[in-house]
This record gives structure tokens, C-alpha cells and sequence, in this order.
């Protein structure tokens, strides 16, 4: 109980590092990337929030990223593999392509997860770890404070830019 | 494993009633797409879950971008 606790907890913030540092390197806080997320961020800088993370956490809403590219590769190995995490990668690019976006975020989200999925699950950890890990990364950006995670993501974006 | 989706996705649904603005709504909607697609693969492991859990991903998001830009085209209110 105590052990997978642990790995969850690890699974965890090598999900929130892995998609974070991914979306900041393809530049998701530099502006919305459609009038959605503009929109989106453009409301949680109304509430205090920093305009540059409100438009990463508008570009996540809209279009599938490294995020979404994590969780469906923790996914697919956990179901087939890592076959299922190249399979999740071509879902993912097929799902950018849908909602108007390059897919580089997501695409190679999902193929940098699968390699550090596989390379975990050879020290112990499992797949499912990972799916539970990326669902508590996204609460901890999305569902806490809209305000402090836009200030955090922010603060990476200055540091990068 | 599948509790902790299950949770998330609960936490995220009484956040998007709790929550007043309709744009600010969509974050939380995120999230709970985020726990039931994982839910979607602990409920049913076979390899075509990953192709209904990333459909249903896709989908919600494309929903979630056609309301916010909806809401953006009508003057962000």
C-alpha cells in the first residue's frame, strides 16, 4: 500500500515535469492558439491571474498537448505495450489535427512518455502509475487555483523566454 | 488506481458547478476529461480501450474548444 503510494506519488512529478518542460519548449504560453483559449486565457488574467499562463492552461483546454499526450501513452502501454504508446502518439496527432493544431506538443508528448514509461517500468514502477500520476499532474495545474498555476507557468515562461 | 480517476473526475464535476463563469468552467472540464479517460482504460484493459478512452478525449476537448470559441466570438461573456 505504502510502496505504490510511493510510486504514485513519483509517477507523479515525473508526469508534471515531463509535460510542463514540453508544452513551455513548444511555446504554448506565447499566445492562445485559437480565439478559445485566447479567450480562456484573457479571463484568468481578468482574476489576478498571469495572462501568459492563462493562455497555456486556454491552449490545453483546446487541443490535446503533452498532457493529454502523457496520459494516452501511460494508457496505451498499460493496455498493449509499448506498441499502445506509438499507437496513442498517431491518436494523439490525428486528435491535433482535428482541433486546428500543429500537433508537436502532443505528438511528441506521447513519444517521450512512452520511452520513460518503458524505462520505468524497468526499475518497478507500472504503466497504471503513470495514468494516475498524469491525472494528479493536470488537477494540480487545472483544477486547484486557476490564478496561482497561470502565475507558476508564468514564472517558467519568463525563465524560458 | 482507478478510485484516484474516479475521485478527480468527481472533484473536477462539483468544481464546474461551483464555478460562476462559464470560460473559467473549462479548466475544471479539463480535468475531469483527464480522470474519466483513465478511467475508460482501468474500467475495460484490452487494447481498443486506448482507441475509445482517446476518442473520448478528443472529442470532449473539440467540445471544450467549441465553446470557449463560441463564448470568444461572442464577446467573452
Amino acid at each position: 500500500m505504502l510502496e505504490e503510494f510511493g510510486r504514485i506519488v513519483v509517477a507523479t512529478v515525473i508526469a508534471w515535469v515531463l509535460f510542463l518542460s514540453l508544452d513551455i519548449y513548444w511555446r504554448l504560453p506565447r499566445r492562445g492558439g485559437v480565439s478559445g483559449a485566447d479567450a480562456i486565457g484573457k479571463a484568468i488574467a481578468e482574476r489576478g491571474g498571469d495572462q501568459h499562463g492563462g493562455w497555456m492552461m486556454g491552449n490545453i483546454v483546446c487541443s490535446p498537448d503533452a498532457s493529454a499526450g502523457t496520459l494516452l501513452a501511460a494508457c496505451g502501454v498499460f493496455v498493449a505495450g509499448i506498441p499502445g504508446g506509438i499507437a496513442a502518439a498517431i491518436l494523439v496527432y490525428i486528435g491535433n489535427r482535428i482541433c486546428h493544431d500543429k500537433g508537436y506538443a502532443g505528438t511528441s508528448g506521447a513519444l517521450i512518455a512512452t520511452i520513460v514509461i518503458a524505462g520505468f517500468m524497468q526499475i518497478g514502477f507500472f504503466a497504471s502509475d503513470f495514468i494516475a500520476g498524469m491525472v494528479l499532474a493536470i488537477l494540480t495545474i487545472q483544477g486547484i487555483s486557476h490564478t496561482h498555476a497561470s502565475r507558476l507557468i508564468g514564472y517558467f515562461w519568463r525563465w524560458r523566454a | 488506481m482507478g478510485a484516484i480517476c474516479l475521485i478527480i473526475a468527481l472533484y473536477g464535476a462539483i468544481r464546474i458547478v461551483l464555478e460562476r463563469e462559464t470560460l473559467l468552467k473549462l479548466p475544471f472540464v479539463n480535468v475531469m476529461n483527464f480522470g474519466i479517460a483513465g478511467l475508460i482504460v482501468f474500467i475495460l484493459p484490452h487494447p481498443l480501450t486506448l482507441v475509445a478512452a482517446a476518442a473520448y478525449f478528443v472529442g470532449s476537448t473539440l467540445e471544450a474548444n467549441a465553446i470557449a470559441s463560441a463564448i470568444a466570438r461572442r464577446g467573452g461573456k
